[in-house]
């Protein structure tokens, strides 16, 4: 080629001298020089993102922010525009660009360009804040003051597409709250939005995005919007999904998926599920933005509705999923985020699409997401992980428990973002329930430790799911496993885990302990450790009248343990009726009234295992529990509305005979 | 529309075996019945000319038919400099008269953005200015190619030039034809018209295509005078 490297890279640093050279010509006091340069760094940043950069780094948006603000420029509209042009360039789907926009303080300047008498430089000015709405970081718009509803409502009823475009997106922006939603629509923005929706191209787009803010889980503002004209504006959204712009096509699906999700009754149409499945699934192709939301769109259409979940699978979404996971160019975050929700909600309920998408030998993809540097991605990677491992018939095939899949879902517990951490720890509990064999990849990786670990932690999700991990490998463990386990954890961190301000973490907790005394008589040792501080603890919080899961959780524990030897029965005694006893009713009563059948159950375990004949000590535990009330009470629910207590009362009851009780 | 329509389903009545034949005095007799508004055939031929970009005859058809343009005239001179100057190869141009026009179009469609910077490329390589070329590629079209896998291919494709001394040689020499710049040229026509709400493609090639669509269908059941000539819309018989 007939090129060198010198002149190659002296060409490189005359572009840099143009930057640098560009600064000056910015403040320049002479107009023209300062026009030509505002049009120069418009027409370099415009569509390159790496100029951006480079000219935010060279720091060209306070140099344009402050030709915007010279007082000396304000009737040259050609200097506005122009300034705001640029100004709008770095604001468009540039985060940084935004920052730095905002942080040049130029956006009241920006405001008042729409009250210009020249059209142009209002489109500019409009233009510029919308790509600014477009972002999170735009200012919060509190529209609970009269004079900020006002000015709304002026640009909404502007002439200037582009100005009512910004209201529009203004409204898509800053709505959050359900008192927002419902001032909008008392002030009547529905109405107003719904005659945009016949405007421009970015008038309708503006307004789909609003319509979807407003509308967003507020059945109220969607029955308001559906009365509008008869259902006439519904039929024309959906009529939208069908349009020949893509990105209408998303955002009439997007508004859609909102209103369906908000109140499903709208939409008794089997057809129009379907077809909004279709265009979503369609929209995934699209390279650019509108396949990025598409995913989400379709993952949150699909959210824990199975017959949503059927459609998709029918209309092939897996295989269309995961081909463009397999595309192997480099894809949007938040696309990749989308696409591994919508399979996770595909793989929730349904095996064929759990095996189906296990078919298309996609672990070694998830894998990859699940080293993907944005945490987001990690998180959707992990549940996309915990539902496909609800098959059982995967599970059991060993899938998972692969060492290359293994080792990154144990390093991912100690990921820095807490939602990583949970969403692992859901994949992991549903994983750990195959580990079968006594040698496991995972604890070799040191897994319990760091469960334990996270046990600890200040989030309480992460201490609920590592407890719940936890509880699945210790379910029918053998006592190697349980011992490695103990002589991590101790009586006193156990006792404290039991003892956890969070009552669903202690639910886990004493579940936990369910399955470690279940067994062998060694296993139920563990709770005797340090004078039988778990057992007492689990019996304090039995005492203190917990919630039924726990309760149920607690008296399984109790059950188990007085499945041992004499001892450990008499222990558990120590536990039903310390002495003194405090109050008069005891638990045992109250869990016996319970609604929950369960609970009622996992008492009556306890007793079975209490005075069971073949222990010497039988009968005096049985006069106890006669003398206390408790065998008097099993008599009046002979006729248990729930089966399997009655029929475990009657097992009781029978014993009892056998003591001489009539 | 609807003329296609009563066409087709006139004949559906008629399920006999053999095709029915319709005589041309039968045929005018049915297509002069079909009632046309002459507003909606003008509106069909402003569209035509807006579209396409023809301001002069869509000014002066304006003001003899007094059909209103859809969209302001003006901007059809804009964009039809813009046009233009991709034609000519004048690119960097054609960039900064669309960034005028509205900084939004480029800025929200990375594939256009691409087409342009590429074409740019090619009128430097067409040029010969080697040096220029590179360095434009290096510097604005290589952090594209980085973004967009497609963008690369295309890229590389397009550097591909340079190593040819003899350009008629190379296996890209579609590349420096004088097509590409058309396609590029309607590629941005469609993106302003996009950006003004307006549809991309004139109607009327469409309903022309479905008029042949249209009579197609009908061979297979009946034999009528056809149109041939698109341009003059004459009739034909069958047997001429």
């Amino acid at each position: 080629m007939p090129t060198t490297s010198s002149s190659s890279s002296s060409a490189a640093s005359s572009s840099g001298n143009r930057q640098a050279d560009v600064f000056s010509r910015l403040a320049s006091s002479d107009p023209e020089v300062k026009l030509k340069a505002l049009r120069y760094v418009k027409n370099q940043i415009i569509g390159n993102r790496t100029k951006k950069l480079s000219f935010l780094k060279l720091g060209a948006v306070p140099a344009i922010a402050s030709a915007l603000s010279d007082s000396d420029c304000h009737n040259n509209s050609s200097i506005l525009v122009q300034s705001a042009a640029a100004l709008g360039s770095f604001a468009c789907g540039f985060e940084a660009g935004v920052q730095a926009v905002l942080d040049a303080g130029v956006f009241p300047r920006l405001l008042r360009l729409l009250t210009s008498s020249d059209e142009k430089v209002v489109d500019a000015g409009a233009r510029s804040l919308r790509m600014i709405f477009q972002s999170n970081q735009a200012p919060k718009y509190d529209f609970l003051q009269e004079k900020n509803m006002e000015f709304l409502f002026s640009l909404l009823n502007s002439e200037n597409e582009n100005v009512s475009g910004l209201g529009a997106s203004i409204i898509a922006h800053a709505c959050g709250t359900t008192v927002e939603q419902q001032v909008l629509c008392d002030a009547g923005v529905l109405e107003k939005l719904v005659v945009l929706l016949d405007g421009s191209l970015s008038q309708r787009e503006a307004c789909l995005e609003s319509l979807a803010t407003v509308l967003k889980s507020n059945p109220e503002a969607v029955s308001r919007f559906v009365g509008l004209e008869a259902g006439r504006y519904l039929s024309y959204v959906t009529e939208l999904t069908k349009d020949r712009y893509p990105r209408t096509r998303l955002l009439s699906c997007l508004c859609l998926v909102v209103i369906y999700n908000t109140s499903p009754s709208y939409f008794l149409n089997m057809g129009t599920k379907s077809s909004l499945v279709t265009t979503l699934l369609e929209l995934l192709n699209d390279p650019g933005q509108s396949g990025d939301e598409a995913a989400l769109g379709l993952s949150s259409l699909i959210a824990e509705k199975e017959d949503l979940q059927k459609l998709a699978y029918e209309a092939n979404a897996i295989k269309n999923i995961v081909d463009i996971l397999k595309t192997g160019s480099e894809l949007n975050p938040k696309r990749l985020q989308g696409l591994f929700f919508s399979l996770a909600e595909l793989c929730s309920k349904l095996e064929d699409c759990r095996c189906s998408f296990l078919s298309l030998e996609v672990l070694d993809l998830l894998v990859n997401a699940l080293r993907h540097k944005n945490a987001d991605v990690r998180t959707a990677a992990c549940i996309c992980f915990r539902n496909a491992a609800r098959s059982v018939k995967n599970l059991s095939a060993g899938r998972f428990t692969a060492d290359h899949v293994m080792l990154p879902l144990v390093q991912l517990l100690h990921d820095p973002s807490s939602s990583v951490q949970v969403a692992v720890l859901g994949a992991l509990s549903n994983i750990v329930l195959d580990f079968s064999s006594p040698k496991s990849t995972f604890i070799e990786y040191g897994g319990i430790k760091q469960l334990i670990e996270l046990s600890k932690s200040m989030d309480p999700n992460a201490r609920c799911s590592s407890l719940r991990a936890l509880r699945n490998l210790m379910f029918l463990a053998d006592n190697k496993r349980k011992e490695l386990f103990y002589s991590e954890v101790k009586a006193q961190g156990f006792a404290s885990l039991i003892s956890d301000p969070e009552p669903s973490v202690q639910e886990q907790a004493v579940a936990l302990l369910r399955n470690l005394v279940d067994g062998c008589l060694n296993s139920i040792e563990f709770v005797f450790d340090e004078d039988g501080l778990i057992l007492d603890t689990v019996g304090r919080q039995l005492r203190k009248a917990p919630q039924a899961q726990m309760a149920i959780q607690g008296m399984y524990v109790l059950t188990n343990v007085a499945s041992g030897t004499e001892l450990h029965k008499e222990a558990v005694m120590q536990q039903l009726f310390p002495q003194p006893q405090a109050e008069s009713n005891n638990f045992m009563l109250k869990f016996l009234q319970s609604h929950e059948s369960q609970l009622r159950s996992a008492t009556v375990w306890t007793i079975i295992n209490l005075i069971s004949p073949s222990s010497p000590g039988a009968l005096d535990r049985h006069v106890k529990l006669r003398n206390e009330g408790i065998i008097p009470q099993l008599k009046n629910m002979v006729n248990d509305a729930c089966l399997d207590v009655k029929i475990r009362i009657r097992t009781v009851l029978s014993q009892s005979m056998s003591f001489g009780d009539n | 529309m609807s003329l296609f329509r009563i066409f087709i389903n006139q004949d559906d009545d008629d399920m006999a075996t053999s095709k029915k034949v319709i005589t041309r005095e039968e045929w005018e007799k049915k297509l002069n019945a079909v009632k046309l508004r002459k507003e909606d055939m003008n509106t069909l031929v402003m569209n035509f000319l807006v579209t396409e970009g023809y301001v002069e005859a869509a000014d002066k058809f304006q003001r003899e038919s007094g059909t209103k343009p859809e969209i302001d005239l003006a901007t059809i001179t804009d964009r039809m400099a813009v046009k233009k100057a991709v034609q000519n190869g004048n690119v960097e141009d054609a960039i900064e008269k669309v960034n005028d026009l509205n900084p939004e179009i480029l800025d929200t469609n990375p594939e256009l953005f691409f087409h342009l910077q590429q074409q740019r490329l090619i009128e430097l390589i067409r040029q010969g200015k080697t040096e220029e070329a590179l360095e434009f590629a290096q510097e604005e079209l290589a952090p594209r190619g980085e973004e967009n896998q497609a963008f690369l291919q295309e890229l590389e494709k397009t550097v591909a030039l340079l190593v040819f001394e003899d350009a008629s040689n190379c296996p890209v020499k579609d590349l420096l034809d004088i097509s590409h710049r058309l396609k590029t040229a309607s590629e941005v026509n469609a993106a302003i018209l996009t950006s003004q709400s307006h549809e991309k493609d004139p109607k009327l090639p469409s309903l022309l295509k479905m008029l042949v669509w249209a009579q197609n269908q009908l061979d297979e059941k009946a034999v009528y005078p056809h149109i041939n000539d698109l341009s003059t819309g004459q009739l034909q018989d069958p047997s001429e």
